[in-house]
């Protein structure tokens, strides 16, 4: 899609009658002076996106001030400039129909925004002055810490589930590692930060040295320039602030943190680390592992049909090889949460209670037969041809194309979609299931249940007693048959590391 | 699948809309036509290369559930689609849409169904060909039926940890006493519940409602008109005409204002809900898109309400306005989550406040063209791909079966005076239509109460 040159034209009705190309020339990637990487991705399309891509991220929150990355961003997309009130700048978007948004996961900070090219120097002087000349107002301040306190008191503790259960996954797996807090912090940091921490935060890691831009679309001649000068003659020029990282903890037996709270369904999420990414030679080969055992939102998958289609237990079951927030409401992933860091995860969307165990069980037992037995050659080509086409869809417009691209920069890898087919066509079956014997296992994983009446579930899974699943409708004999092995299936608990925790704790601290 | 509240909030704020009369805010040339048995085939071929997306809309969603207990079968149907026919057993299909890796789903709303699907363009004719087998031959045995009626529970759980989900629930069925918009698309628990024993009430709902005459075929993207009618003939060409036409419930006048509040049992922020009975879509007369209007102008992150709710006094931190276009009569609906119970209250009133100040004053024309701006550029940035334009068609489809329809309506929204949103709200807003829902935890109840 974005290697192709071609050239086709629209004409379209009216005032919108632009000769436009969909086919975006290939991303040039470099630097337009010494110290401003770019990704460029220029088209004759109206809508222009950029993307102004900040390699620091929640990994760099020092120790107590967790949620500091996060709200600095946030002060910057939602809050006033020295010159503009936030609401001054809320107006002035308004009849452009357009926002300034900002995105932070580890490793990455992300500022991004669409307009159409009729609008493109409003646009861009409102944002650059957000961006290099920041408000720190305190009424922003409190307004947005308030919001991040309640993203982790209220929409992730109580009204939301199978977010929280993904998200103390990884909490629990990196415990003491970088990676340990959630983006937004932990209610007692957010509680203490100052607005003199965040503009810190703001001095050591918005540089020049962290920057990387990326613009798409049809923006004209001389504005890659001009953004250059501009930011170039206000950021500091700094150097890389790369946080050093080291391996998270060995998981050992199944861990399992069950959190308590008055839920009416068992949402199930586990898994373990994984050190591989997008870089790694590896990385096309479990793609094709995890996509045929769990693709995200798809009826097709393996852990879906068994779970959920045959069983009727849930709404759905599906497996991850990268982090994938916020995977209730959308299809595909977000571009710019890259991570030198990934875990292998599956999340089980909420069952009904008295089946709780057994999903765990049927989860484990999915996943311990796939260690075991790897996938089939029609399997395996299936998924393959799949993926060939899949990955299309993943950078279907404009603004994903300039993601995607900024991602493969930092992974030090060619433009997506022609890098994942290209490998792809090349994969064997051996090669994807060498990879699930060398990086899959069922031993040694980490699961978060959350869950009513907690202490019971804790007590049912250690004790090893069968747990029968209660259908509605049974179905045939052979999934009798499966289900036997299914609610005795051994989970090798680690006894020590299996706890509940009432829901008011998790993200506290 | 059901559609997720932010989503229908897009449909009801992001409406199109164009500012210079003569252009054409829908840019994309269509061809339209219609079989014999009454199917309706739309082609919108786009710039996007490679990719092509299928969007089939069936006139039924949960406004067609009339008879008692049988609310949520648009939705479960919705379900049952995916569970195969004799030609492709449900495996055999999700096979062949996995070698294809095509990206399918479907969503139920009150006023219709729409499967979708995206695909690279050399499959266009398999597509066509699938899709015509299960909308003809389906067959769901009743054991898979009673196995995806739990599935369909299982959704229901999952959005009941949504206070948004209770708080709508709620709403409608406050706010209607006939029409079957007096439930959500999900439906009611007793009936969801009760769907197990209802596997011939849903060989029935088949049998009425998938047919020619209530759907209409969606495609765009890099394909032509000229390749895609054959294929429809070929496929759809012998499906037969259905008779069956429903009698939805008219809704009475309501005549008093009503009230209802939900305790919530589990600590979260409470919600102030307030709507009032809205007309039907029209592409004929201003009072829907005046009402449209007045969401922007009342309640929008530009608006005072929401810049001294939100913004200064900081008392709440989620303020939408909810005008989702309907083929019947429905609701508009203001909505804030409060952060301190105590404010219940206080922000209910400033809504209210907020709404009468259209009746009282008239809206400045600057105001009022900022907000037509908005719409215009929205609308623009939203069509950026394929299929987003087959999914911003879609709802249009339902309402009036043609795309025309969208063009009409920013023709209208462009001719709204301020005269005209004051008279409408005059006409609208008034504390008989009103239906007021309040939301909080079980312990703080009583503040919401008052």
């Amino acid at each position: 899609m974005q290697q192709s040159s071609k050239r086709l034209t629209v004409v379209a009705i009216g005032l919108s009658i632009i000769m436009f190309t969909s086919a975006i020339a290939p991303a040039q990637t470099g630097k337009v002076s010494s110290n401003m990487a770019t990704v460029l991705l220029p088209s004759t399309s109206p809508l222009i996106s950029i993307r102004l891509l900040f390699n620091t991220g929640a990994a760099s929150d020092p120790k107590g001030k967790e949620g500091v990355a996060a709200l600095t961003a946030a002060m910057i997309s939602d809050g006033g400039t020295q010159r503009m009130t936030y609401a001054q700048i809320v107006e002035a978007m308004f009849p452009m129909a357009t926002r300034f948004n900002s995105q932070v996961d580890k490793e990455m900070t992300a500022f991004y925004g669409t307009t159409h090219a009729d609008n493109l120097n409003k646009y861009y002087d409102l944002i650059k002055d957000m961006v290099l000349n920041p408000g720190w107002r305190e009424d922003d301040f409190n307004r947005l810490r308030e919001d991040a306190i309640n993203y982790l008191k209220v929409n992730l503790r109580h009204n939301n589930d199978e977010e929280l259960g993904k998200e103390a996954l990884y909490n629990e797996i990196y415990e003491g590692h970088p990676y340990g807090h959630n983006n937004a912090g932990t209610v007692e940091s957010l509680q203490k930060l100052t607005l003199e921490d965040l503009k810190k935060f703001y001095r050591d890691n918005y540089t020049m040295a962290n920057l990387v831009v990326g613009l798409a679309g049809g923006y004209p001649k001389g504005f890659e320039e001009k953004l250059k000068a501009d930011f170039a003659a206000r950021l500091a020029a700094g150097s890389p602030s790369q946080v050093k990282l080291s391996s998270p903890a060995k998981i050992e037996g199944l861990q399992m943190t069950v959190i308590d709270k008055d839920a009416p369904g068992t949402a199930i999420s586990l898994g373990f680390p994984i050190e591989i990414t997008r870089a790694h030679p590896d990385w096309p080969a479990l793609l094709v592992v995890q996509s045929y055992f769990g693709q995200h939102r798809s009826s097709n998958s393996y852990l879906y049909q068994r779970l959920r289609q045959i069983r009727g237990l849930n709404y759905g079951d599906y497996a991850y090889i990268e982090y994938f927030p916020r995977g209730m409401f959308q299809f595909h992933p977000d571009p710019n949460i890259a991570r030198r860091h990934q875990i292998f995860q599956i999340w089980i969307r909420p069952v009904e209670p008295k089946n709780g165990l057994f999903s765990l069980r049927a989860a484990m037992y999915e996943l311990d037969k796939l260690v075991r037995n790897g996938m089939s050659k029609e399997d395996f080509e299936a998924t393959r041809e799949f993926l060939t086409k899949f990955v299309n869809l993943l950078t279907k417009d404009q603004d994903s194309q300039l993601g995607y691209a900024l991602d493969s920069r930092y992974y030090g890898i060619p433009a997506f979609t022609d890098y994942v087919r290209e490998r792809l066509s090349k994969l064997t079956l051996d090669d994807v299931n060498r990879a699930i014997k060398t990086y899959l296992q069922a031993r040694d994983v980490q699961a978060v249940v959350v869950t009513t009446d907690g202490e019971a579930f804790k007590k049912a899974a250690l004790s090893g007693e069968p747990s029968p699943i209660s259908y509605t409708s049974p179905p045939g004999a052979a999934i009798l048959e499966e289900d036997k092995l299914i609610e005795r299936f051994k989970l090798n608990f680690n006894p020590k590391q299996v706890r509940v925790v009432p829901v008011e704790s998790v993200f506290q601290s | 699948m059901k559609i997720i509240v932010a989503t229908l909030l897009l449909i009801g704020l992001l409406m199109p809309l164009t500012v210079s009369g003569q252009n054409k805010i829908f840019p994309y040339k269509y061809s339209m036509d219609d079989l014999p048995n009454g199917l309706r085939v739309v082609t919108i071929p786009t710039d996007y290369p490679n990719i092509v997306a299928l969007y089939i809309v069936v006139n039924t969603g949960s406004r067609n559930e009339i008879e008692a207990g049988r609310s949520g079968f648009a939705h479960l149907f919705e379900h049952l689609m995916f569970r195969g026919t004799e030609r492709y057993p449900a495996e055999r299909y999700s096979n062949l849409l996995k070698r294809a890796g095509a990206d399918t789903n479907a969503y139920t709303s009150d006023d219709r169904t729409v499967y979708h699907i995206v695909f690279s363009k050399e499959d266009l004719e398999q597509m066509l060909m699938l899709e015509a087998d299960r909308f003809q031959n389906l067959k769901v045995p009743e054991e898979d039926f009673k196995t995806e009626t739990r599935a369909v529970l299982g959704e229901y759980n999952k959005n009941a940890s949504n206070p948004i989900s209770k708080l709508y629930e709620t709403l409608r069925d406050t706010a209607f006493d006939k029409h079957t918009y007096e439930h959500t698309t999900m439906g009611f628990l007793r009936d969801v519940e009760n769907m197990p024993t209802m596997y011939d009430y849903s060989l029935e709902f088949f049998r009425r409602y998938y047919r020619p005459e209530y759907t209409t075929i969606v495609v765009t993207g890099d394909v032509k008109h000229e390749q895609v009618l054959p294929l429809v003939k070929k496929y759809w060409g012998t499906w037969t005409r259905g008779t069956y036409a429903p009698k939805i419930p008219a809704e009475p006048e309501q005549t008093a204002e009503r009230k209802a509040h939900v305790d919530w049992p589990s600590p979260t922020l409470p919600w102030v809900a307030v709507a009032y009975k809205s007309p039907a879509f029209s592409t004929e007369n201003k009072d829907k898109v005046s009402l449209d209007l007045i969401g922007s102008l009342g309640f929008s992150p530009t608006s005072d309400l929401y810049q001294k709710l939100v913004i200064r006094e900081q008392k709440v931190d989620v303020l939408f306005y909810d005008s989702d276009d309907h083929i019947d009569p429905y609701l508009v609906v203001a909505a804030a989550r409060v952060k301190d119970p105590k404010d219940i209250e206080y922000v209910r009133n400033e809504i209210l406040k907020t709404f009468d100040s259209f009746k009282n004053t008239k809206v400045s024309k600057e105001k009022l063209e900022a907000v037509k701006s908005n719409i215009k550029y929205s609308f623009a940035l939203s069509l950026d791909n394929s299929e987003a334009i087959a999914a911003n068609v879609a709802p249009y489809i339902a309402l009036t079966r043609t795309p025309d329809s969208i063009n009409k309506l920013f023709d209208l929204y462009t001719a709204v005076t301020p005269e005209e949103i004051q008279q409408m709200a005059g006409k609208y807003l008034t504390d008989k239509r009103r239906t007021i829902v309040t939301l909080a935890h079980k312990e703080r109840s009583q503040d919401a109460a008052k």
